[in-house]
């Protein structure tokens, strides 16, 4: 039943992750994209979708973390997850040298988030086939 | 990239305040696509069309101004800013309020253009 | 095309929706938008009148309680299914 092709998707995530449980369904997409058999090269979070890179969330026993889900993505597929520079470090989403920059003693931002320009979307977007957007009501 | 391989993007912008910062990432999406020479078109569905009442003053509030971010588009090859005729309408905007080029749209012509392209983004 | 929805009934998202929706779509109900799928919603009952094809993601029907009480136009997907439906459909508009 499935496509014989295997798509490049691109996913666009806006959701911060206590926006409801809209960033875990928008992972669990990403996750079943590639059991699929597709490719999902990048994920590009932006606007509140950043808060899903911030290291220190800490996520209660009993609910799944935005922050895990996402990062095993990126270590068992190599799927690279890319903060928008600009929505992220005003969200206090700083990477080591941001952090550095700004006179700050540690990165904020988790190590397997990148931060980026817009330039990545707009990349990620001309190698795909699909480009998936989540957000949630405000 | 060759031209034919180029794949076109609408950014589709709904929300005004107090999601300011949604439609500004709306905004800066389409100018970073533009900037990257990628076709990009804007459409203000909605209450999106808010972002276009002019004379807006943002000095006292301390936010970048959104109408002048708007009206810069042309400058940095946005292709066109299309804006829903009925939520214009219900909002008050007439054609002179809108920026220059800006082109009015019915629902018909709204769906023409999420079909004409590659790629659709929802802010 | 596809179209996702993230808001519940009342929300104004709703309507901007409803204009663009054609019978060729499908339409994905996410987050608060199952409730839209529950038998006796009015709203529900305005997105059938479309002719589109309608899905609820079952995860978040099931955590909003609403798996057992749908609508019958609308059919229940998994990821996979969901997965499915962006295979078919080029584009996807987010409305939320």
């Amino acid at each position: 039943m499935g496509m014989a092709v295997a798509l490049n998707y691109c996913l666009l995530i806006m959701a911060a992750p206590a926006s409801g449980y809209t960033s875990l369904t928008a992972a669990r997409f990403g996750a079943a994209v590639i059991a699929q058999g597709h490719i999902l090269p990048r994920v590009f979070f932006l606007d509140g979708g950043t808060s899903n890179g911030l290291a220190t969330a800490i996520t209660a026993q009993d609910e799944k973390s935005p922050l895990t889900e996402w990062t095993q993505l990126a270590t068992a597929h190599g799927t690279e997850l890319v903060l928008c520079v600009s929505s992220a470090v005003k969200r206090g989403l700083l990477d080591s040298a941001e952090a550095q920059r700004h006179g700050f003693p540690a990165a904020t931002a988790h190590p397997q988030f990148a931060l980026g320009g817009l330039g990545l979307l707009v990349e990620a977007m001309q190698s795909a086939d699909r480009v998936i957007t989540f957000g949630a009501p405000e | 990239m060759s031209a034919a391989a180029r794949k076109s993007v609408l950014v589709v912008t709904r929300h005004a305040q107090p999601a300011r910062s949604l439609a500004r990432a709306a905004l800066d999406t389409a100018l970073a696509t533009a900037a990257f020479e990628q076709p990009v078109n804007l459409l203000f569905l909605g209450a999106g069309v808010l972002q276009l009442i002019p004379h807006q003053d943002s000095s006292a509030v301390g936010v970048r101004n959104l109408r002048k971010v708007i009206d810069s588009m042309p400058l940095y090859d946005v292709e066109h800013c299309y804006v829903d005729t009925d939520a214009a309408q219900r909002h008050g905007l007439t054609t002179a309020d809108l920026p220059s080029g800006a082109i009015l749209v019915d629902v018909a012509a709204q769906r023409a253009l999420f079909d004409a392209h590659h790629h659709i983004l929802g802010f | 095309m596809l179209h996702t929805l993230n808001c519940s009934p009342e929300h104004p998202a709703l309507q901007d929706c409803l204009k663009l929706l054609r019978a060729e779509d499908a339409l994905l109900l996410l987050g608060d938008g199952v409730y839209l799928a529950l038998a006796q919603c009015s709203n529900g009952q305005a997105l059938q009148a479309t002719g589109a094809a309608l899905y609820v993601l079952e995860a978040d029907a099931r955590a909003a309680g609403v798996h057992a009480r749908l609508a019958l136009g609308f059919n229940v997907v998994d990821d996979a299914g969901f997965v499915a439906l962006t295979e078919r459909h080029a584009r996807q508009m987010a409305w939320y």
